[in-house]
């Protein structure tokens, strides 16, 4: 048996001895090497994937460039690791290096228990490992530190070792001033790091060596002896002496705590369901022999089995083939498979027990944030999200013709692990539109485009979606809308919708698209529940959106027949509006008369269809029609030096500031602003708050353009979709 | 007789498909008009046929829908001169243009209508079955995506629940619009509008006698119908299930037969 597959073995043994369990990521600014340090230690414990096992063996540079990046693609990789003759299974977990968007990095942290924090020698702590380091001490995830590149120091800078030691201690200050100010009061003092605890360690992950002062004792490499290594260019042999991956993976399990220790402090902080329920106490103690809590981090598209959904046990355990509710899913749906991501490698196995990190095929519902449990009603992690529509669009491709295949690829899981994504591709093109929540959703999706999957892409600027509405109806002034022969006429009356049946629309209770004939009752006496008229409504034909088209005829012959047409021409209104060709919101269509020529052949689609269209636009018209736009509720904390800076990029956007709550040193800004108005928003706030805001935004739906802006902003719609500056007025409609 | 007549719209019934079918009257009226517009949309003509009318009339310029059923200009053209809308078949036929003549009086243009040979009085007549046994009549449209219209099945069934002959027209207008680019309906389209009408006809809400009608649908019989009136003409009794792979020819359409009189069967036998 090879090392790899003894250690698979021996992973699958440790995973059920909790106190040989650690949970860990890495905190990192970008590019102080995150990446490298990772395939490293996955290296270095005898994890590498079978087919780079070759490339890895020797880990000469520009073999170890070839294989970088590859290993920890997967949301996690476990590795085994011993310490004084004991297994550990220590399960690494990636962390998105990116803003916290939807909760990814906060995921992230939610799943460990510690974490490393990387820092570069020569650069030091940057805003982004501050950021970083904040979240994971929001989360009390105990950090400890490793100063990286110190080869960079020596060789390239070439500080004495006096020097070298000044700036260590800059650094290790820095980390520390940070734990005092953002840590939970408990650790704020037992989690501060130092050289002489043996929670910090520093090294290089390029050239495979670290030590920490426990480990000096142990190897008996010393300071001096550094010093010449680097020098004589043989860092080889120190990391033959000095192993980077013993000496962080030893710091781990000695420095930093498993789920045992952790889950009680922990708990409390990420759930908020009772603590004294039996699951509660389950947790708390993380008690494998209990019922199943599970949270899912990451949806990752395995290549092979599809969507597998990663995620962290803290209670019970979970097994192939059984049961399990997606917290929110009305169903529960079969686990396929278990398995534990050893390496880079996907290893099935019959169950995964608590305080591990599973990975799981066949539950569909399952995403990233949500809750398993065997009981529907148990308190998720998370609230559950609806998602809304996505209201943002650029249009992205790749740079070289030559990744069209990979990024279509790449799309495709995009989409599939993001609910609230929209992706259409055009196959021969290569053009991707790319529609979402807004900027910074974007952003992020082709940050994973480009960082994760490395395909350079070019990006369109992005686009606002926005919605036509009705201010008023036409109610007793039907508009006619007549067919190119003049045999076929429809008169419309068109109103708006209570926001109480908007709502019911937009979170689906009501099933889009036709409505048969057959269903018109039990339809009917729904909307009737909330306050319409039911016999009316019971003659629907469609619902599109958050409209809703009804006959409101009696004995039209023939009309029957065109049913179909109406609809057809109905839909494509409410997609594509009078105002600006963008969809129509909460309009309520009522056909109130028709006159149709006897024979079929004069009353097809080609005449049907445009009579309906211009019927359904000229109500519209006669009925004052208005525009809307998306709106996102932005929350921003920033440490208190950089608020003002904050509250003005929000102000100046057209948005208005709803509340400030502050927490010691950090203040949160939220803040309700017009998507139109948010490009660039990331950009400005990184540079007003010197990269140290923390944001995340929601989606509010759609409010109205204020008068003032109506013409401009319908006139800029029109002109990007090539068309003339005004819409066309009700007249034109009715010839 | 026709020169008393300087300015106006003359509605002029060309027959079915030849010159030598035309009346006398059409000819000359045509002839002395000063725009001869063809309708091509409802109906056509072979290329042949219509090179020896130009020889026969003078030139003819074809126009489609639209021209007629907005016939704004064509009015404006009539109040100086002398319009003739040359119309296949009688213009007070099949296709009718009362509304085109309607809105003419309306604005005090005068009309003159000269009848033509019709489809509806050469069927009975070819096919040999009994003109006064005819229901509504109708015509089979192409589909349009999923969609198709009922309404001539709808016109089928009643008229054969009701011991009528249907004449069924075949559309000869894939877009619906008029305006061009147009396939006569062959046999084959015909039988598959009809399995797409009967499809659909059979999710509405049918009374016992619609039911069984469509149920034997395949078995009913029709007379296939090709350029009636033209040196080409052909007829074949078959099943509506044989339909489609019958040959038809340029322009076509068909007789759904309802219970046949003695004589009526021996006639219509002479096609099988
Ligand atoms: N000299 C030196 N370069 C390093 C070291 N660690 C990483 N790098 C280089 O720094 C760059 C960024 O590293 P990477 O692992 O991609 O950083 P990440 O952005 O944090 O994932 C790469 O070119 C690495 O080869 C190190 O210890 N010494
Ligand atoms: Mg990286």
């Amino acid at each position: 048996m090879g090392r790899k597959e003894d250690n698979i073995k021996k992973a699958t043994v440790v995973m059920h001895i909790l106190p040989q369990i650690r949970n860990l990521c890495i905190a990192a600014h970008i590019d102080h090497g995150k990446t490298t340090l990772s395939d490293n230690l996955i290296a270095g414990a005898g994890m590498m994937s079978s087919d780079l096992a070759g490339a890895a063996r020797v880990l000469d540079f520009d073999e170890q460039e070839s294989a970088r990046g590859i290993t920890i693609n997967a949301a996690s990789a476990s590795m085994v690791h011993a310490v004084e003759g004991t297994d550990y299974l220590i399960n690494l977990i990636d962390t998105p290096g990116h803003v916290d968007f939807g909760g990814d990095v906060t995921r992230a942290m939610r799943a460990v228990d510690g974490c490393f924090i990387l820092a570069c020698a020569v650069e030091g702590p940057m805003p982004q490992t501050e950021t970083v380091v904040r979240q994971a001490l929001k989360e009390k995830v105990k950090p400890v530190l490793f100063i990286n590149k110190v080869d960079r120091l020596i060789n390239e800078l070439q500080v004495t070792p006096e020097d070298m030691l000044k700036r260590f201690e800059e650094t290790i200050a820095k980390v520390n001033r940070l734990i005092k100010q953002f840590a939970p009061e408990e650790f704020k003092k037992s989690w501060q790091v130092s050289v002489m605890d043996g929670t910090v360690a520093f090294g290089s992950a390029y050239h495979n060596w670290g030590i920490t002062i426990p480990y000096m004792k142990k190897s008996g490499v010393s300071m001096t002896q550094i010093f010449e290594y680097c020098n004589n260019e043989d860092q080889k042999t120190l990391a033959s002496k000095a192993p980077v991956h013993e000496v962080l993976l030893d710091m781990a399990v000695t420095k930093l705590p498993g789920p045992v220790q952790a889950q009680p402090y922990r708990i409390p902080n990420i759930w908020t369901g009772d603590l004294d329920s039996t699951i509660g106490k389950a947790m708390v103690s993380c008690d494998p022999d209990a019922e199943l809590a599970m949270m899912i981090t990451k949806i990752w598209m395995d290549p092979h089995a599809g969507e597998v959904a990663v995620g962290r046990i803290y209670s019970g355990s979970i097994s192939q083939g059984e049961s399990v509710y997606a917290i929110g899913a009305s169903k529960p749906e079969r686990v396929q498979q278990v398995s534990m991501m050893v390496g880079g490698d996907r290893i099935t196995v019959p169950k995964v027990v608590a305080g591990n990190i599973a990975a799981l095929t066949g539950i569909r519902s399952a995403a990233a944030g949500v809750t398993l449990s065997r009981d529907k009603d148990f308190t998720p992690f998370e609230a559950i999200r609806h998602y809304s529509d996505p209201v943002v669009t650029v249009a992205v491709e790749p740079k070289s013709m030559k990744d069209l295949p990979k990024f279509i690829d790449a799309l495709r899981s995009l989409a599939k692990s993001d609910a609230s994504l929209k992706v259409t591709t055009n196959q021969e093109t290569g053009e991707a539109l790319l529609a979402g929540m807004g900027e910074l959703h974007l952003e992020i999706t082709v940050y994973r485009i480009e960082e994760e999957q490395n395909i350079k892409v070019s990006v369109s600027p992005p686009i606002v979606v926005y919605r036509e509405g009705l201010q008023g109806s036409n109610r007793g002034r039907a508009f006619e809308g007549k067919s190119p022969n003049r045999h076929n006429r429809f008169f419309f009356e068109v109103e708006p919708l209570t926001p109480e049946v908007v709502e019911a629309l937009r979170s689906g209770e009501f099933k889009e698209g036709t409505v048969r004939p057959n269903d018109g009752k039990e339809v009917g006496n729904k909307f009737g529940a909330l306050g319409m008229d039911k016999d009316l409504m019971r003659k629907i034909y469609a619902i599109n959106g958050t409209n809703v088209l009804v006959n409101d005829t009696k004995g039209i012959q023939g009309l029957h027949e065109t049913r179909e047409l109406i609809i057809e021409a109905f839909n494509e209104v409410c997609v594509k509006g009078p105002i600006a060709d963008e969809p129509v919101q909460g309009m309520f269509v009522r056909l109130t008369d028709a006159k149709l020529h006897e024979d079929a052949i004069h009353r097809g689609p080609a005449q049907t269809i445009p009579a309906v269209r211009n019927g359904l636009k000229g109500a519209m018209m006669r009925a004052k029609t208005i525009i809307l736009e998306p709106m996102q509720k932005a929350f921003v904390s920033v440490p208190n030096d950089w608020l003002g800076q904050v509250t003005r990029e929000v102000t100046n956007r057209r948005g208005i500031i709803e509340d400030m709550p502050s927490e010691g040193e950090v203040t949160t800004v939220i803040g309700v602003l017009p998507i139109a108005e948010t490009f660039g928003f990331s950009n400005d706030i990184r540079a007003a708050s010197q990269g140290r805001a923390v944001w995340n935004t929601e989606n509010l739906g759609f409010e109205m353009v204020p008068p003032q802006l109506f013409d401009k902003v319908v006139a800029q719609i029109r002109t990007r979709k090539g068309l003339k500056p005004e819409p066309n007025s009700e007249s034109y409609y009715s010839d | 007789m026709a020169d008393d007549k300087k300015s106006g719209l003359a509605l002029i019934g060309i027959g079915p498909g030849k010159v030598s079918s035309m009346t006398l009257e059409a000819v000359e009226l045509a002839r002395h008009a000063d725009v001869r517009l063809y309708e091509a949309y409802t109906a056509l003509w072979s290329e042949e046929a219509l090179q020896e009318l130009e020889q026969e009339i003078g030139s003819i310029q074809r126009v489609m829908r639209p021209t007629i059923e907005q016939p704004e200009d064509l009015l404006e053209m009539a109040k100086s001169q002398l319009v003739a809308v040359l119309v296949v078949g009688d213009p007070m036929q099949a296709t009718t243009h009362i509304d085109l003549q309607l809105r003419a009086e309306h604005v005090g243009i005068p009309v003159h209508v000269v009848h033509g040979i019709s489809i509806t009085t050469l069927v009975p007549g070819a096919t040999g079955v009994s003109n006064y046994k005819f229901g509504r009549s109708t015509t089979l449209t192409y589909p349009y995506g999923d969609w198709i219209a009922t309404s001539p099945l709808e016109v089928m069934v009643q008229n054969y629940s009701q011991k009528l002959h249907t004449l069924v027209l075949f559309d000869l207008d894939p877009s619906g619009a008029g305006t061009g680019d147009q396939r006569p309906m062959q046999a084959p389209d015909a039988a598959e509008s009809i399995a797409k009408m009967v499809a659909k006809y059979k999710q509405m809400e049918l009374t016992p006698e619609q039911t069984e009608i469509v149920e034997e649908i395949d078995a009913l019989e029709v007379v296939l119908c090709s350029d009636l009136g033209t040196d080409d003409q052909r007829l074949q009794t078959t099943t509506i299930e044989n339909l489609g792979t019958k040959g038809s020819g340029r322009l076509n359409c068909m007789v759904l037969l309802a219970n046949l009189s003695e004589i009526e069967r021996e006639a219509v036998n002479r096609w099988k």
